[in-house]
């Protein structure tokens, strides 16, 4: 991965609902290497612009966390033992186990998915998809739903994944997203608004007219 | 002691009651049973192909009686016609259950719940029409009859079917070996992509499981299963008859897996148990003893929701954890999809 390649290069990408436009011929280009972040208010279009087909949240909900990472595992791996015991291939449950220590849900291990609470289901989400190895990580509001303890966990947790793996990060947590990412894209009806460090994002004022600086309710 | 000592020592000693069948049952005066047994055991293997399906990929099928008719058929044709040994007789009736499962899964897991459930109705109502009709080959009603051949023979010693300790061990030894393999597959890499495709069929794909493929396997190996039940079935009663493959069966099939258990590999076994033990107790004595079956597995669902087998293991995990930790409930659901 050289310095200048690039994360997610996107270029016109619309999206209309009858009539009503979304998103608006966007181009993204966000470079490798980064955490990079995609913000703006409500309806902006953040989230169609990117992950519109990676709307599937939900896990195995009958099978252990380790069942859950563990068939994320083989599916990648052609493991051909059609005899043998599942949990029996130790390359397998190291490297499951190894993804499940990472996001944190070794506490979890055994318990089934079904059972998580709304922040720990998240967390396995994650763990299914580094368990694909991806060169690219979306992550569209990975706190969402998690407490302020949680939530740094995860932030921390997030950081420490993208020094290895691109992350683009979709968040309306405003403090994380200042917290942790390199680079920020402000998208606001449907168009990208402006782009930048955190430092020349909070400066600009088109960005504190649409969205920082309206009043907020919650 | 933990609860998979428990679960291997019940193992065991069920083994070991099975075992001894047809030597203690006759030496109480009730030789009579030994067939019933074997009877079970027979009927456990097609339960068993639904619960493959139903417990582990979440397929349910009403159609599981065709594979069971041509596993019947497979053995008394080639009998007759090319006058094969019991060996080459049993294959071939599983082969030609396999082969119909890949003929009909090809098209029937491409869907799921009520439409694959219809579409395994209709695959076996078009084959009992056309085995009904076909007398000429199928002897349709009235079926066809043959004559065993021996299990085994070399020079003088021979064992045959017509020896009742022979074929309960035949039995006995073909249905364990069915259900051993059955628990090695679920526990095995493809078993855990059933499973993943039971819980989530939407996120199985994502994660890069081939969903209809996967499908498709577990379809034949139920085939395999309900095939080898008529193969025995067919050994067992010496005839073969179309009146086997009508989806009346397929229904029983899937009270028994439900009742037994989904999802528990020996469930299968405990459902047909139950029902076979009361039909033999209770028919002679009162005529409409169905109805008492009806309210029995009603009961069953209502209170038991994963079968003997699930309250089995539910016990055991209550009597183990007894005030430790609260015992977990296994029964579990997946999380809504686009939560």
């Amino acid at each position: 991965m050289g310095a200048n390649a690039t994360a997610l290069s996107l270029s016109g990408v619309t999206k209309r609902f009858q009539g009503l436009v979304a998103v608006d011929g966007v181009t993204i280009d966000l470079a490798s290497g980064k955490l990079n972040a995609i913000i703006g208010p409500n309806g902006a279009g953040k989230r169609r612009g990117v992950s519109r087909t990676l709307q599937i949240k939900s896990v195995f909900g009958g099978l252990s966390v380790i069942d859950n990472v563990r068939i994320a595992v083989l599916s990648h791996e052609r493991i051909m033992a059609p005899f043998r015991p599942a949990g029996s291939i130790r390359a397998v449950t190291a490297c499951a186990d190894e993804i499940i220590d990472e996001v944190g849900l070794a506490a979890h291990r055994d318990a089934p998915a079904a059972t998580l609470s709304y922040g720990d289901v998240a967390l396995l989400e994650m763990a299914l998809a580094l368990a694909a190895q991806p060169k690219l990580l979306l992550l569209d509001e990975p706190v969402c739903g998690m407490g302020p303890e949680e939530t740094e966990h995860t932030v921390g947790m997030i950081k420490e994944i993208s020094q290895r793996i691109d992350v683009i990060l979709i968040e309306h947590d405003m403090e994380v997203v200042f917290d942790i990412a390199n680079f920020i894209m402000v998208m606001a009806q449907g168009a990208v608004l402006a782009t930048g460090t955190a430092a020349e994002i909070a400066r600009d004022p088109k960005v504190q007219e649409a969205y920082l600086g309206s009043p907020e309710d919650d | 002691m933990t609860i998979d000592h428990v679960r291997a020592l019940a193992g065991a000693a069920l083994m070991a009651a099975l075992l001894a069948v047809p030597y203690v049952l006759p030496a109480l005066g009730a030789t009579f049973w030994v067939d019933i047994v074997a009877e079970i055991l027979i009927w456990s293997l097609l339960a068993a192909s639904v619960n493959l399906l139903l417990g582990y990929v979440g397929l349910l099928s009403f159609g599981q009686a065709l594979y069971f008719g041509f596993g019947m058929y497979g053995v008394a044709l080639s009998i007759n016609n090319w006058n094969v040994g019991f060996w080459p007789a049993l294959v071939i009736g599983i082969v030609a259950a396999s082969a119909m499962a890949l003929v009909a899964g090809v098209m029937a897991v491409r869907l799921t719940w009520h439409y694959f459930a219809i579409i395994t109705v209709v695959f076996s109502l078009i084959f009992y029409f056309a085995a009904m009709s076909m007398k000429s080959l199928t002897g349709g009603d009235d079926g066809m009859s043959f004559s065993p051949p021996a299990v085994f023979s070399a020079g003088r010693y021979t064992l045959s079917l017509t020896d009742a300790t022979v074929q309960y061990y035949a039995i006995l030894g073909i249905v364990s070996a069915c259900f051993a393999l059955t628990a090695l597959i679920v526990n095995s890499p493809l078993g855990l992509s059933f499973k993943a495709i039971r819980e989530n069929d939407r996120r199985a794909a994502l994660i890069g499981i081939n969903v209809y493929r996967t499908r498709l396997i577990a379809f034949v190996i139920a085939g395999a299963l309900a095939g080898t039940s008529g193969a025995l079935f067919a050994f067992f009663g010496r005839y073969a008859s179309a009146t086997y493959m009508f989806y009346h069966l397929s229904g029983e099939a899937v009270v028994w897996a439900i009742v037994g258990g989904i999802g528990a590999v020996l469930g299968p076994l405990f459902g047909v148990a139950a029902f076979i033990v009361f039909r033999e107790l209770v028919s002679h004595a009162w005529e409409h003893y169905l109805i008492a079956v009806g309210a029995i597995t009603i009961l069953v669902i209502m209170f038991a929701p994963r079968g003997l087998a699930g309250a089995w293991n539910d016990l055991l995990q209550l009597a183990m954890t007894r005030g430790h930790e609260r015992p977990r409930s296994g029964e579990a659901f997946a999380v809504g999809e686009d939560g």
